[in-house]
This record gives structure tokens, sequence and C-alpha cells, in this order.
């Protein structure tokens, strides 16, 4: 205390002065209008700094929270987006709201190969948020895989690096379709086959999702070709794709519930027998 | 050393009636008002309470501003100057062992000449600075001043001159 008081006995002329200072800058302050304003925008200078630093701090505690907010916002849009790559196909349906039949619920890769053949992925979520066998699941830029196995809380994913699964693909904004296939090795490089020689194609055409399957809607984009060979022998194209998103680098992704699924199933139950 | 205390009051009173009456209304070449009140700052004893002149130095500056309706300028100006004298009162004279007790008795001319110019400076500029307030103003600033501060000087230095030395 009496070092408090020892400080302030020395310093008094500058506390003093700074003390009378500060009441003056109020006097003045409150005196002209002029002064005022010009005081308020340097104060607004120090405090706006202050605050996109705070700001700053504060935005990356946030992070997480913020992180779930816009998955959610992504959620939403991703819906509206697959709606929207064919409007053509999804018409309003009479006296229903909409026909579309498939929805989005986002969920976490936990667990993700790309070195063995057969790929396949652990998602964060099972039976109990209303995963089923053979849904699709899709990510920001493609699509992932299909569920295969569902358990309460965990369902297992066929990834598409997987050499025994074929993707209905077509290409965008022409006729022709054909099946996508890993090539193995390396994650971004598939072939696509079974497209008839006499379609026409371009190097640097889109790949999109052909919507032949109740796994997928149609027109989500996937990739471009890079290469293609017309091969006169055989009748089919030779064409290598690049995808847009390596799937093996993925954290999050989109289950794509189907709710015609059933109805479809059967027909093709019945087709079978 | 009470007529002291009185002849202080006196003066103060005095020089404040006459800044705000005559010499805020002065006017040379239309903008120069010479600032006669800062004599009480200069010439108060050097080796009086600091703290104390502080205070003087703000309240001379509250009455100026409260009667001449200048904002706060004057109060921030004058109380800068008298925080900031026993610093010049250190460069202007040196240190020697001969320590400055007034400007009214100390027989170095130059001294007490520097002394003046350098206070009245601060004053001024710090005066112009927080009356126009803006860095587009500063030519006006640092012309008003120099002008400002020629006049003032002589109307001290004339002033002072007055005062009988005891």
């Amino acid at each position: 205390m009496q070092r408090i008081l020892n400080v302030f006995v020395k310093y008094r002329n500058s506390i003093l002065y700074l003390f009378l200072l500060s009441f003056s800058l109020f006097f003045l302050k409150a005196n002209s209008s002029f002064h005022k304003l010009k005081l308020e925008k340097i104060s607004l200078l120090f405090s706006s700094n202050l605050y996109s630093f705070s700001n700053s701090i504060n935005r990356y505690f946030r992070l997480e929270k913020e992180n779930q907010r816009l998955q959610k916002e992504n959620e939403v849009l991703k819906s509206i987006q697959i709606k929207f790559n064919a409007p053509f196909l999804y018409t309003e349906r009479y006296n229903n709201k909409t026909n579309f039949p498939f929805d989005v619920q986002k969920v976490n890769i936990i667990k993700n190969s790309f070195q063995s053949q057969r790929n396949y992925i652990i998602i964060d979520k099972g039976a109990a948020s209303g995963i089923r066998r053979e849904m699709g699941v899709i990510s920001a830029k493609g699509i992932i895989g299909l569920v295969q196995a569902v358990t309460d809380n965990y369902a297992s994913v066929i990834s598409i690096l997987n050499q025994d699964i074929k993707i209905n693909v077509r290409f965008k904004n022409r006729t022709a379709f054909g099946s996508l296939i890993w090539k193995g090795k390396i994650p971004k490089k598939f072939s696509i086959e079974d497209v008839v020689s006499t379609s026409s194609i371009k190097k640097g055409d889109t790949i999109v999702t052909g919507g032949m399957s109740s796994y997928f809607p149609y027109g989500i984009p996937l990739g471009v070709v890079t290469n293609l060979e017309n091969n006169i022998q055989n009748g089919y194209y030779k064409i290598d794709a690049e995808l847009f998103e390596n799937p093996s680098e993925l954290y999050k992704a989109y289950v794509i519930e189907n709710s015609d699924f059933n109805e479809i199933n059967s027909l093709m139950q019945n087709l079978k027998q | 050393m009470n007529s002291q205390i009185l002849k202080m009051i006196g003066s103060f009173v005095l020089l404040i009636i006459a800044q705000v009456l005559l010499f805020n209304q002065i006017n040379i070449f239309g903008f120069i008002n010479p600032m006669l009140y800062l004599l009480f700052l200069v010439m108060y004893p050097f080796d009086k309470n600091q703290t104390f002149y502080i205070f003087i130095g703000f309240i001379l500056g509250f009455f100026i501003d409260f009667l001449s309706q200048t904002g706060g300028a004057h109060t921030i100006a004058s109380l800068t100057v008298s925080y900031l004298r026993p610093i010049i009162i250190k460069y202007s004279y040196g240190l020697t062992s001969e320590k400055p007790k007034s400007l009214l008795t100390d027989p170095r001319k130059t001294n007490n000449f520097f002394f003046l110019l350098v206070f009245i400076s601060i004053h001024h500029l710090i005066y112009f600075a927080i009356a126009y307030f803006s860095a587009d103003a500063f030519l006006i600033i640092i012309k008003n001043s120099l002008f400002t501060i020629i006049f003032s000087l002589i109307l001290i230095l004339l002033i002072s001159s007055l005062y009988k030395v005891e």
C-alpha cells in the first residue's frame, strides 16, 4: 500500500495532467460538435480495430458451431441442387407438392481407404437415423458410393473406388450414356465403358449421373472426359475420365434417400421372377 | 507574502479580462489574436509547487475557453504547456548550479528569450492544432501559429518588462 502511495506521489504531476487532459477533452467534446465528430471518428478507428481483433479470436472459438451451422445449410442447399440438375425430369406432380423423391442427410466419414482394389467407407449414421441399404452417398462435387451394410449407428459404404461397382453416367448436353468404373491405383482416374462409338462425345465433356437407378438422381456432376479413343473393331469408345473430387480425401458426405425406393425395388423383384 | 498572492490573483483576473475583452478582438491582419494570458504562466515563479502550477494552467485555460466560447482548445494547450514547463526550463537554461527562480528576475536574457519562444510556440501549436483538428489544415495551422507566436512573443516581452523587479 505504501508503495502504491509512493508511486502516486512520485507521478502526481503526470496523473494530474492526464486527469485534467481527459476532463478538458470531454469539455471539448461537449462544447463543439465539430470536435465531437472528429473525436468520434478517432475513437471509431481505435474501437473498430480492437473489435475486429477480438472478433477474430471469438470467431476462432466459434468455428465448431459455425461449421455445424454451415453443414446444416449445405444439407438444405444440396437437396435443392440435386433437384435442379434436371428440372424437366422432376416436374410438379398434379395434386402433390413435388414428385422429386430424393432427400439428403449429412454424415461424417469416419473411415476411408483407397489402397486396396475394393475400398470401403464407414459413416457415422445408421439405421437409427433412417439409413438403409443401397442408398446413394454423394459429396460436394461428386458421388462416393452406395450404402452396403447398416448397424444402429454406423453404416458401411462401397466406395466408388471399388472395381465391383459400376455407376450409370451420362454426358452433359449429350444423349450418350455409359458406365463409370474405377481403373484402380489412382483415386481420381476412372474409365467409362459401354459408350457406343456412334455417339458424339468430345474431350472435356462433363460427366453427370445418369439417373437410371434408384440410387442417384439425374445430373450430379462427377468429372470430365480427359481422353477418348474410338475403337472401331468392337464399336465402343475407350474413354478416360477424371473426377472433380478425390473420394479418398473426404470427411463429409450426404446420404441420398429415395422415398420411391421400395416401389422401384418391388418392380425389379417382379421382373426377376 | 500575502501581498504577493494578492498580486498574483489580481494579475490572473486582469489577464483573463484583458484577453477576453481586448486581445481576442484585435484581429491583426484579419486573423492574429495574440495570447497575452500566457504571461501569467511564464512569470509564475519557477520554484513553486509544480502540481499546483498544472492546476493553475488548467483553470486559466478553462476560464479563457469559458468566456470566449472556444470549445476546449485553450484549456488543453495551456494545461499541456504548464505540464511541460519544467522540461522547457531545463532545456532553456541548461544544467547550471544556479537554478532560475523566475523569468522576471533571471539575468540571462538569451535564455529568457529562448524559454519564452519555446513555451509560446508549443502552446500555440497545440492550440491551433486542436482548433482546426484536421490533417488537411496543416498549412493553416502552421501559418496561424507562426504569425500569432511572433505577436504574442512581442507583446509578452513588452508587458513583462513593465513588471517591477523586486
